[in-house]
């Protein structure tokens, strides 16, 4: 990964009224990186994406990008970025191209560079089969597509993308995980928030955990699971009627009860994984599903607010 | 940044030609407009018009006096008092009043010996209001005789002489530049207001303001569009008037094209002020909407302004496509020329400049919310 910085935010704050959407926020994001911002809805994701476009004022801090500074440069920042957010922006009685058109003149591309980049996002994202379709027309996958496609045409450098999979089905959010991964292999630095342990987990570099408009912690996700996420534990599921038996069976271990599992957490699972098994087979417990769990990054946030990520604040 | 412009331009003109429901409002209704107040209105109506008097008479026993003040007290007549007849022509020509009453010299003496002339110009431009006040003015002098000479019927004659520089004028011809007027008030402003509103409803604004567009260029874009829908209006309007209706009319586009544009620019202006002020879409819309269609009564553009009552008409010279709808009229009814139009061109300017000043702040400060 690359050392050079390409947006820095140091001490970010943000209020509606009495309440503070953003409070004392800083971080930065290198160059090539996907960096995620994760949180429950609420947590202040979407606020700090729009301030970091531009779309709303902010009351202190300061936010450079791309070597520009926010507020006095703040076209040459708009430039270097595309930003796409959660809805789909394009003009339904449009086509695709023509959308793009409209999008490459916000930007004032050349018609020269509008086809080169017209021919990338049919490559790299798959738009070319639907490029002379109306936006009405499209299913809500093509849709996202050539929305992320519109706010990357004037080829910048930094992406922004506001909870890019939410409502996707597993399959579309799959493939929009590797349209997102392209986009880093093309070179981009990729911003995005989302409140998706799996999202984050899968695709991001590095990820910042936002919780009531701070940071809470930020690192790489395997690191924030190591050293938060706390121990992994074996998961055992035993048919309903036998669950007390199970726990007393296991009493020597350090269990826990939750969501009608029963979670054994330890330093080395693997070691006591065939002794437990074999502890509730002899005593005839009939099991259901017995598996190592790695601490996941919803184990971090829980860990660090007490609360799900589902939970709205 | 001329690149955004147009191409937010561009956008807008396509998306305004896919969307069925826009053109009607823009094309077809007013085309409806019109073929219901040609049924409607081609008939006589209570009215109030201004004309003028010059009384060459001044006899000693006030009869002339007395004349102006009847005719002052119709109801349906405002008099204003010319010292002669030129200045009253002049007045006329400017359509600041519809007729003018010449008393001639003895007048009262001629009175008294039982057989008199009056001369009587009417302003030809609207047969309508000619005609009823051709009416109104002859049924005045055979009553005042009758309680002058009750036994003498016909003692005055009034010579009518109808004034129309330019030619002769049918309902038609009337209304047709009246109807040219529509697109400048109603789809100006409704596709103004529409254009923002739209943008915000979507949320496409979002993606706009991302870019690194500068608000007034968005807007110029916008005006531009605006502009062009406004225009493909008043052409499809003018076509159809031609073929439906025939009228004899003066097209003469050098001069009707900056009235038409400085009208527009009136309409998309206070469009552009609704859209900022509005608190949410469809509010903004359906002022847009209510405004237009209740303006439209006070500027004069399917009926003569005559009809209005008096505080209508007041209340008709502060709205700015009242002068652009009497521009039109005098261009293709009068032949007016680039000096009679100086009243309603700088009018029309500097309102459109006030109006689209407080617009482009209005608009500087919601986008910037």
């Amino acid at each position: 990964m690359s050392q050079k910085v390409i947006i820095e935010v140091e001490g970010l704050v943000k209020h509606y009224g009495e309440v503070k959407a953003v409070d004392g926020v800083s971080f930065a994001v290198e160059e090539g990186e996907i960096f995620g911002l994760l949180g429950p809805n609420g947590a202040g994701k979407t606020t700090l994406m729009e301030i970091l476009c531009g779309l709303r004022r902010f009351d202190r801090g300061k936010v450079s990008i791309h070597g520009f500074d926010l507020v006095k440069d703040s076209l040459k920042v708009r430039a270097s970025i595309g930003f796409c957010p959660q809805e789909t922006l394009l003009y339904d009685l449009l086509n695709v191209r023509e959308n793009f058109a409209f999008s490459a003149s916000l930007y004032s591309l050349s018609s020269k560079k509008f086809k080169e980049r017209v021919e990338f996002s049919s490559k790299a994202l798959g738009v070319g089969e639907f490029l002379n379709r109306r936006v009405q027309q499209l299913s809500g996958g093509m849709k996202r597509r050539a929305n992320l496609a519109a706010s990357i045409i004037h080829d910048p450098p930094i992406v922004i993308l506001d909870e890019p999979t939410v409502g996707f089905d597993p399959n579309v959010k799959r493939e929009f995980w590797e349209l997102i991964k392209n986009l880093k292999g093309y070179g981009k630095t990729v911003l995005l928030s989302t409140h998706d342990m799996y999202e984050a987990d899968e695709i991001c570099d590095r990820v910042a955990i936002m919780d009531k408009g701070k940071i809470v912690a930020f690192d790489e996700p395997y690191i924030l699971k190591k050293t938060i996420g706390g121990e992994p534990s074996i998961h055992i599921r035993v048919k309903d009627s036998q669950t007390k038996k199970a726990l007393s069976i296991l009493e020597e271990y350090k269990t826990i009860s939750r969501d009608d599992e029963i979670r054994i957490p330890a330093k080395n699972p693997w070691e006591i994984m065939t002794e437990v098994s074999n502890k509730l087979v002899s005593q005839k417990v009939l099991i259901e599903k017995i598996e190592i769990v790695e601490p996941t990054l919803e184990d971090v946030f829980i860990k660090l607010t007490g609360r799900k990520l589902t939970e709205e604040l | 940044m001329t690149n955004s412009i147009i191409g937010i331009a561009v956008k807008d003109i396509k998306t305004f030609f896919r969307e069925r429901g826009t053109i009607f409002w823009t094309i077809a209704f007013p085309v409806m407009i019109l073929l219901l107040f040609t049924a409607i209105f081609g008939r006589e109506i209570p009215f109030n018009a201004n004309i003028g008097v010059v009384d060459y008479d001044n006899d000693p026993d006030g009869i002339s006096a007395s004349i102006v003040n009847g005719l002052n007290s119709t109801g349906f007549l405002t008099v204003k008092n010319f010292t002669d007849e030129i200045e009253a022509l002049r007045e006329l020509n400017a359509t600041n009043i519809r007729a003018v009453v010449i008393i001639p010299q003895n007048f009262s003496q001629n009175l008294y010996a039982g057989k008199t002339n009056v001369s009587l110009i009417l302003d030809g431009t609207n047969p309508d209001v000619a005609r009823l006040i051709d009416d109104g003015v002859k049924t005045f002098f055979t009553e005042y005789y009758k309680q002058f000479k009750p036994s003498y019927t016909e003692p005055i004659t009034i010579n009518t002489e109808i004034s129309v520089v330019g030619q002769q004028v049918g309902y038609k011809e009337n209304i047709v530049p009246g109807m040219l007027t529509y697109p400048l008030l109603f789809s100006s402003m409704v596709v103004s207001t529409g254009a923002i509103v739209f943008e915000r409803e979507k949320g496409t604004l979002k993606k706009i303001r991302a870019s690194p567009i500068r608000p007034i260029n968005m807007l110029f874009g916008k005006t531009l569009a605006a502009l062009v829908q406004t225009a493909i209006s008043i052409i499809v309007m003018a076509v159809l008037a031609v073929f439906l209706l025939g009228p004899k009319l003066n097209w003469n586009v050098p001069l009707l094209a900056p009235i038409m544009f400085l009208g527009s620019m009136n309409g998309i202006a206070l469009g552009l002020i609704i859209s900022c002020i509005g608190r949410a879409p469809q509010e903004a819309s359906n002022a847009a909407t209510t405004i237009a269609v209740v303006l439209q009564f006070f500027t004069g553009m399917y009926f003569p302004i005559e009809y209005l009552p008096t505080y209508m008409q007041q209340i008709g010279r502060f709205i700015p496509v009242t002068y652009a709808a009497q521009a039109l009229r005098d261009i293709m009814i009068r032949n007016a020329t680039l000096n009679d139009l100086l009243l309603p061109i700088t009018t029309l300017t500097v309102s459109a400049a006030i109006l689209y000043g407080v617009g482009v702040l209005l608009y500087k400060r919601w986008v910037e919310k």
